[in-house]
This record gives structure tokens, sequence and C-alpha cells, in this order.
């Protein structure tokens, strides 16, 4: 449907070049949910602009279902209103001189909709949204939320190939951005259009998405479902970026049934994931909502035993700070049903099905 | 269907045809009158076209003591102005931004009233005030100095100074008071708290925080200063005292020899080009990094107003005597001639003779009423193209990313640095030349004189609204599936509108006043008000160009009045008069 090769994006200012995308290749699915993750400043919104048709690229190539937009070699680029492309900024870019049913409208306008068929839409558009009442009203008027949606019905209804959405959610607070983003991965799937959602949110990253790429100082690092790149990720960053995890460095020792022993400082680990590195594994991990308290008694494989340092309260869940017998500093995360104090010894194991080895340097 | 080829112009192309259509439009405005000054300068007739090349006239100005007197005249009379203005304006500015100062919302709308008074106008009443013989000051004062002696003389240097300084007053006081306005009140209090007196917070703190303003608004009225024609030219010219501007308009029109030297003011005028290209330069220079001194944080502050206590008498008489000077007392004398049968100073003997008949003959005299009608046309034709051309040339500068913007941006803002006179005399070069353009002594050659005249006020304000306006409204636009011209439409024009339309009154009320430019450029059909009245002062007739002035200025109250209040419906700052 979306297919980025070899796109180069550089900057030149007056003191430095600055490559804001590092070759980057992508191939999205039709009416697929694709997630561009990352820190500030890793290029995705660079990414975005430049399959809009905002920015031109310095190198690659970019086809929207089929047709090419963007190729660096012959020079030739398709302007931004010609693509078949939708978006939503991160300003929403609301036009303030016109009414919120004249915003959401535009884009039939300018196909040359005839004006009473284009307001039969619009108001359809308006109701999925929520916004019926709020038609004729100045788009200035309105608060962060209903801005959000009138830019989203905006994108909606011009029935584009791909809805490129940059942070979309950013600008809200808290509770309604859950709500905003429940509403937004309903829309997507009745519309169905492909997407592809720019945020550093990494919750937001994993609740919408089909697949995500995560992206780091303008390269894509890995790309994946939320389930592979939390459950076994295959890169260090990734590891790190989704989720925490506290990577322990080891040796590689040899492969036991379907799983792969290797040394730490805190001793023999097995691990389970992504034991087709075997030899070349240099760190392990689990992550600390995946390490359990057990029974001091139990004799299974991966237990270590410690003595609780420090907690931290958050409600549904108590933070442990744990110390093991040969001086690890390990964090778990566990239920508030049962808490634990600070000096209590404890056994902790983690589990050989949730622990993952690396390869790379951190 | 990965055979498909991509539809769409290679980029190159499509980069760079708006970019020459506007320089190439440009440069006919600014660069053609430019070179031909050049050109004409080193040519024995004067003229660009005619044989020959000859460096005699430089030879000549550069040799002539009186060059350099009259260099030197100008630069003391517009560096006295700039001065004057600058102390008038910065304390009334900071009286009525900072201070606890009584009626400080009426000071404001009151500022609007010397910039509607067309400076040809205050000259012209300041004559009536302050001429050595008749002038109403020193007739009243006559039984204190004495027989044949006088306090004022107004066709002085230091008249002139006087007079140009309460006309550029409001220019700096409307510059200078955003940056007084933002100044975080917590600078001042910090320093206070430190234990600095008010001279060390002052010098310290305040000069510092407000010196780009300050750097700005120097640049802009040392231009002014060393372009300007109407004071000089009204109270200096009779009296013998030439700056450039009137030195210019004197060989075209009054030259000893019956015929315009054009070679000697070519060469005289590119001395004073360099000159201005420099100040632009600074002025650029300072303005470009302004926003980054004046403290806007958002956050929003109350300003705590500085108490004057004792010193609000005489801050009070200080305000009260600039709108004295500069708007009643001159509004007042014109008004008083244009009732007068014939040139008559104040007194209660002649309220008997008072008569309408001056104000009925502008409105019956068909000269003067095609004068109107020209300024109308011109004004409003100038002032649409400049309001068009100011909001393109601003998009290709500041949202595009055409190549050769830098340029475009230049020049742009070159016309700053030429006075009218000059392209006036430039323009008559270029039209009498090419004759296969008749403008000459139309109303059209006027119309480019000001577009070019005005178009750098009209980037400067609409640079500003661009700024402020989020590029992502117009990509939002593009996503939709809108072109650049439907974007242009319904995106850029309708949301900087309030803008375009302030310059466009803002170049109606200057065109309406304007006078140097016209009155190089006058033709059998195209003269202007300012021409007629100008024409009404030279020829002895002050009734009738009082009469005529007046309603000039109901004009001008109207358009400037409507020009600040969209100014600052579109926040604007920083704008100039
Ligand atoms: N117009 C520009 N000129 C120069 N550098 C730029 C420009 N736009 C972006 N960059 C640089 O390119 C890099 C990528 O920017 P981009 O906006 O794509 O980041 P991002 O991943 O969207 O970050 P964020 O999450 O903060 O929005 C950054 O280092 C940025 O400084
Ligand atoms: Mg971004």
């Amino acid at each position: 449907m979306l297919d980025i090769e070899n796109l180069r994006v550089e900057y030149i200012s007056a003191s430095a070049r600055h490559l804001a995308v590092d070759d980057i290749s992508l191939s999205v699915k039709d009416g697929e949910f694709f997630t561009l993750l990352g820190p500030s400043g890793c290029g995705k919104t660079t990414t975005l602009r430049c399959i809009a048709g905002l920015e031109t690229p310095q190198g690659g190539r970019i086809s929207i279902d089929g047709n090419p937009v963007f190729d660096a070699t012959s020079g030739k680029a398709m302007p931004t209103q010609k693509r078949d492309i939708s978006m939503v900024f991160q300003s929403y870019a609301i036009w303030p001189n016109m009414s919120v049913a004249e915003n959401v409208g535009f884009p039939l306008e300018v196909k040359g909709m005839r004006r009473a068929e284009r307001r039969r839409i619009v108001d359809r558009t308006l109701e999925m949204v929520g916004l019926t009442s709020q038609a004729d009203r100045p788009a200035t008027m309105l608060s962060g939320g209903q801005q959000q949606r009138v830019a989203l019905a905006r994108a909606v209804i011009k029935e584009a190939k791909v809805l490129l959405l940059d942070e979309p959610l950013s600008n809200l607070d808290a509770k309604l951005r859950e709500q905003m983003r429940a509403e937004l991965r309903d829309l997507q799937r009745n519309v169905g259009t492909t997407s592809i959602y720019v945020t550093h949110d990494q919750d937001e990253a994993l609740s919408l998405s089909d697949r995500i790429a995560v992206m780091h100082g303008g390269k894509v690092i890995e790309v994946g479902t939320p389930h592979d790149l939390y459950l076994k990720p295959r890169n260090l960053f990734t590891a790190q970026f989704i989720g925490e995890a506290q990577l322990f460095p080891c040796r590689p020792l040899e492969r036991v049934g379907d799983g792969f022993l290797v040394e730490t400082s805190f001793g023999k680990i097995l691990a389970k994931v992504n034991t087709d590195l075997g030899g070349e594994a240099t760190h392990v991990f689990v992550r600390p909502e995946h390490t359990e308290f057990v029974d001091p008694s139990s004799n299974a494989c991966n237990v270590l035993s410690g003595r609780i340092v420090s907690t931290v309260f958050s409600g549904k869940h108590v933070e442990y700070d744990v110390e093991t017998t040969c001086n690890q500093r390990l964090s778990v995360s566990a239920s508030s049903a049962n808490l634990r104090t600070p000096g209590d010894e404890v056994s902790l194991r983690l589990p050989p099905d949730n622990a993952v080895l690396l390869a790379g340097t951190a | 269907m990965q055979t498909a080829t991509l539809q769409g112009r290679s980029f190159a192309f499509e980069k760079w045809l708006p970019s020459l259509l506007m320089l190439g439009l440009l440069a006919y405005l600014v660069l053609v009158p430019l070179v031909i000054l050049l050109v004409s300068s080193v040519k024995p007739t004067g003229m660009p076209l005619d044989p020959g090349w000859t460096l005699d006239h430089f030879a000549e100005t550069y040799s002539d003591p009186a060059f350099y007197r009259m260099a030197g005249t100008t630069f003391i009379f517009a560096i006295g102005s700039a001065m004057g203005a600058l102390t008038i304006g910065i304390l009334m500015a900071w009286l009525v931004e900072r201070t606890d100062l009584p009626a400080r919302g009426f000071v404001r709308v009151m500022i609007l009233l010397p910039m509607a008074t067309p400076p040809v106008l205050l000259a012209i009443a300041w004559v009536m005030l302050a001429s050595p013989r008749t002038g109403f000051f020193n007739e009243i004062l006559s039984p204190l100095m004495g027989e044949g002696r006088h306090l004022f003389d107004i066709f002085s240097m230091q008249g002139m100074i006087f007079v140009e300084s309460l006309s550029l007053a409001p220019t700096t006081f409307l510059i200078l008071s955003p940056a007084f306005r933002n100044m975080d009140p917590n600078l001042e209090e910090a320093a206070r708290t430190s234990g600095a007196g008010i001279f060390t917070m002052i010098r310290r703190v305040m000069l510092p925080v407000l010196f780009p303003s300050l750097l700005a608004a120097t640049g802009l009225l040392l231009m002014f200063g060393l372009l300007v024609f109407d004071i000089p030219g009204t109270l200096g010219m009779p009296v013998g005292i030439f700056v450039l501007s009137s030195q210019i308009v004197y060989l075209v029109n009054d030259a000893p020899g019956g015929l315009a030297e054009y070679g000697p003011i070519s060469a005289m005028a590119v001395f004073f080009l360099v000159i201005l290209l420099m100040i632009t330069w600074g002025y650029r220079r300072a303005t470009r990094n302004a926003s980054r001194y004046v403290t806007m944080t958002g956050k929003s502050f109350r300003i705590r107003p500085y108490k004057l206590r004792r010193w609000k008498a005489p801050a009070v008489t200080f305000v009260s005597l600039y709108f004295f000077f500069a708007t009643i007392a001159p509004i007042a004398i014109l008004i008083w001639t244009s009732l007068m049968p014939y040139q008559a100073g104040v007194s209660l003997d002649m309220i008997p003779k008072m008569t309408m008949a001056n104000h009925m003959a502008f409105f019956a005299n068909s000269r003067a009423m095609s004068a109107a009608q020209n300024s109308v046309i011109i004004g409003g034709l100038a002032a649409t193209i400049v309001a068009l051309l100011s909001v393109l040339v601003s998009w290709l500068v500041i949202r595009s990313k055409a190549p050769g913007r830098n340029l475009i941006d230049l020049l742009s803002f070159l016309p700053l640095a030429i006075p009218g006179t000059m392209i006036g005399v430039a323009l008559t070069y270029v039209y009498l030349t090419l004759g296969s353009l008749p403008i000459y002594g139309t109303i059209w050659i006027i119309v480019i004189a000001y577009v070019t005249t005005y178009i750098a006020f009209g980037t400067r304000t609409t640079h500003n609204v661009m700024l402020q306006l989020s590029p992502e409204l117009e990509e939002a636009s593009r996503a939709s599936g809108a072109g650049w011209f439907r974007t242009m439409r319904r995106v850029v024009v309708p949301l900087t509108l309030p803008a375009i339309v302030a310059v466009w009154i803002w170049v109606v009320s200057h065109c309406l006043r304007e006078l140097s430019s016209a009155l190089l450029l006058q033709g059998f059909d195209n003269k202007t008000v300012p021409v007629l009245l100008w024409g009404y002062w030279t020829g002895g007739e002050p009734n009738k160009a009082s009469a005529v002035g007046l309603w000039l200025i109901l004009a001008m109250i109207i358009l400037v009045s409507a020009w600040q209040i969209l100014s600052a419906r579109g926040r604007l700052v920083g704008v100039k008069a």
C-alpha cells in the first residue's frame, strides 16, 4: 500500500549537515494501523511530512498504492494536493476563519462537490465524531478535544488511501487522551483506511497499532507487532524504549532443551526467548512485571534470594527495589494485593519464558 | 503497478518560476530606477540613453564646497530631528506604557492626530504660527520683545528640526511603545530590590532591553530625516537652506539655466544613496534580532505602573505641550486662515470678515476636484497593488522554500533607502527614455512611484503577520487537496486580511499626503491634492492652501483611525508611520 525505500532527508544549516532521516525503508499494508514510535527528534515527523509531500527528501522513493509519488533519482515529486493522503496535524491546524462544517467540508469543496451534497456528508461525518451540534459554530470556539475531532473529521472525509496522523493526541490532557485513543481506534476500524501514526508515547503505540516501527536517530531500528516488540524485542534500544527493561550483560553457556543457559553476575539464567541468538547473546532481561516472588523453598531454576530495599506504591502496582545476595539490584513490579515492606527477605524467580536474550552493545 | 510513472513536474522548475517572476517585477520596480540613476550620473547630458560617458558630473559635484555645505546641512537636519523625535517619543512611550500618567488611553488615541497631519501642512501651519514678522506667536509676544524683534524664526535650521521632530514623534512612539509594554516588570523590580537607584536601573536594565528597538527607531528616523522634502522644502528653501531633497527639487523645477540638470542631480544622489544603503543595512541587522531581546515570555504579567508623584504635573505639561504644538495650534491656525478672505493675523477685528469662500472654492473648482479625484485613484491603485504584492512577497520570503527568497526580501526592502525625490527623478528618466510606455505625465507614473516607495512598508507588516500564521494551516489545506491558489484564497488571505487592509489604508493615507515624487512627476493632468496645495502655498494663496489642507487632514484622520483599529485587531507591533 505504502512503500518507502531508502528515504533520506538531510538538513543543511550554516554550521552543520544533519541527517534527520537516514535511509529508511518501510512497507505498510492495506488497512493497517502503522505507528512510527521513537524519542523526540528521531525523525518521525520528517518521515511523515515526506509521505505527505510537505518535505522534499534528498534520496529514496515513495509510492502510495503502487503509484510513485516521489523519486529522488528522476527528481520528480507529486505535489501534496495531488497525493492520495490526508493528514491530522499536531496543532490540529483548524482554520479560524471557517466554521466547523466549513473546515470539515473543505476537502469536498476542493473536489468541487455541490453544496447540498457536501452538507449531507459533512453532517454524517460530524455525527461520527459526535460534533453534530457544533456544526455551525466558529471553529475557534471549540475545546481542545473538539478541535481534535474536527481535525480528524476533516481528514477522514477526504476518503484518501492513506491517513497520516502526527501526534494527534499530544495536546490533550491525560483523561481525554485515553478516551480519544479508543475513539480513534474505533474510527480507524470503521473507516478502514491505512493509517500512519506518529507518537513518542509507547502506551499509545502499543494500544493502537497493528504494527510499530521503532525509530532512533533517523533510522528504523525494528518493526513488529506490539506483542512481539514488547515480549520479544530483537534490539537493545527497543527493549529499553518500549516498557521497562533492566539489561544484564551475560556470557552464553549452552543450549538446554528449548532454552539457552547464560552466565550473569548473579548466577546462571535460563532464557527461552530469542534462543536463536545462541552463542551471540550479550544481554538478558526480564521485565519487572514478569518477575515473580516465590516461596524460598522452591527449587525451580532462575530463583534468586534477596532483601527489599525500597518500595514505591502507585495504587495498582507496587515497585520494589530488591538487592540479591550477590549485591545485584533488581526491580520488581507486583500487584498491590500483597504488600511487602523494606527489609523483608524474599525469593525472586525470573521466569525462563519471559527471559529475553539480546545481542548488541548497550 | 510498479511500472506506473510518476506524474508531476520536476521540482527544479516549479521552485524557480515564482521566484523569477517576483524577482523580475521587483527588479523592474526597484533596480531599474536605481541603475538608470547611476547610468545618468556618468552621461554628459544626464540622460541615460544619450551617447558618451563622462565623470565630469562627479568631479564637478564633489569638488564644489557648496555640495559639502548641503550635505552637512542635510546631516545636521537629519540627526537633529532624529534626536528631537527620539526624546519626545521615548518620554511619551515610557509615560504612557509604564507610569501612572493620567488619561494614558486618551494619549494613545490622540497620537493619531499628528500622524494624520501631512508634514507639509504642519510646516505651513508653523509658518503662520512663527514666521518672524507675521507669525501668531511672534505677534502676541511682540510687546515683550520690542519693535522689530521677534522671538521665533521658523525659517531656520532650528525651526526645521523643531517641526520635523514634532512630525516624527508619533512614529517613534509607535515603534517604542510595544517594547516598553512587553518589558517584563520583574526585571525592573529585581533591579530595584537589589538596591539599584532609578538611574542605575535605567542604565543597566531598561536600556539593554530597549536597545534593539531604540536602534531600529534611530535608523528609521535618520532615514526619514535624510529623505524628507516637505518640511525643509517649506521652511528652508525660501531662505536658502537646502537639504538633499529640496536641492533636487530645486535643480529639477527651478534650475538656474531653465533646464533640469539631471547629471549633477544623479551624481549628488549617488552619495546619499550609499549612505542610506549603509543605514538600511544597519537597520536590518538591528531589527533582525529585535524580537530576541524584547521579553515576550507569553506568561501574562500585570504592569505595576511607576508612580510619578511630584513629577506628575511636569509630565502632564510635557504631553499637553506636545499635542498643543503638534496638532492643536497648527490646526487652529489653519482653520482661522481658511476662513479669512486674505492673509491676516488672528485678531478680533477680523471675525466679521470670516467667510466660507475658500472651502466653497475648493469644491467648486474643477482643477481642485480633479486633483482630489487623482489622489483617490492613485491612492486606491497603489495601495491595492502594494497590499497584494506584499502578501505575495511575504509568502515567498517567510513561507515558501523558494530559491532567491533572500534577494526578494532585500529588493522589497531597498526602497526604504530611496528618497521620494530620487524615485521621482529616476522614473522621469525611465519613462522619458522608454518611449514605448507613454505614461510620463499621467497618474500611472505616480502609481508606479508609490508602489516602489511603499512596498518596503507593506512587506514589513505582512512579514510580521505571516510569521504569526502557523505553517500547518496552509499545509492542512494542501493535504486536503487544495492547490496553491485555493490555499491562498481560502486560508492565507482571509487570515491575513486585517493586516492587508491595514497596509492598504496606510498606503492610501501616505499617497494622499506624499508631495515630493508627485511634485517631480507632475504633468498636465496628474496633479494630486498635495501638489495643488503646494501650488497654492508657493503661489501666495495661503487661504486656499489652508482650506484644501483641512479637508485633507479630515480624510487622513478617518483613514489613520481605521488603520489603527485594524492594526490592533491584526495584532501588529512596531508598525511605522
Ligand atoms: N526545518 C528543519 N531544519 C533543520 N533541522 C530540522 C528541521 N526539521 C527537523 N529538523 C531536525 O531533524 C530531526 C528530526 O526532526 P523531527 O521533527 O522529524 O523529529 P520528531 O521525531 O518528530 O520529534 P518530536 O517527537 O519531538 O516531534 C531533529 O533533530 C530536528 O532537529
Ligand atoms: Mg514531531
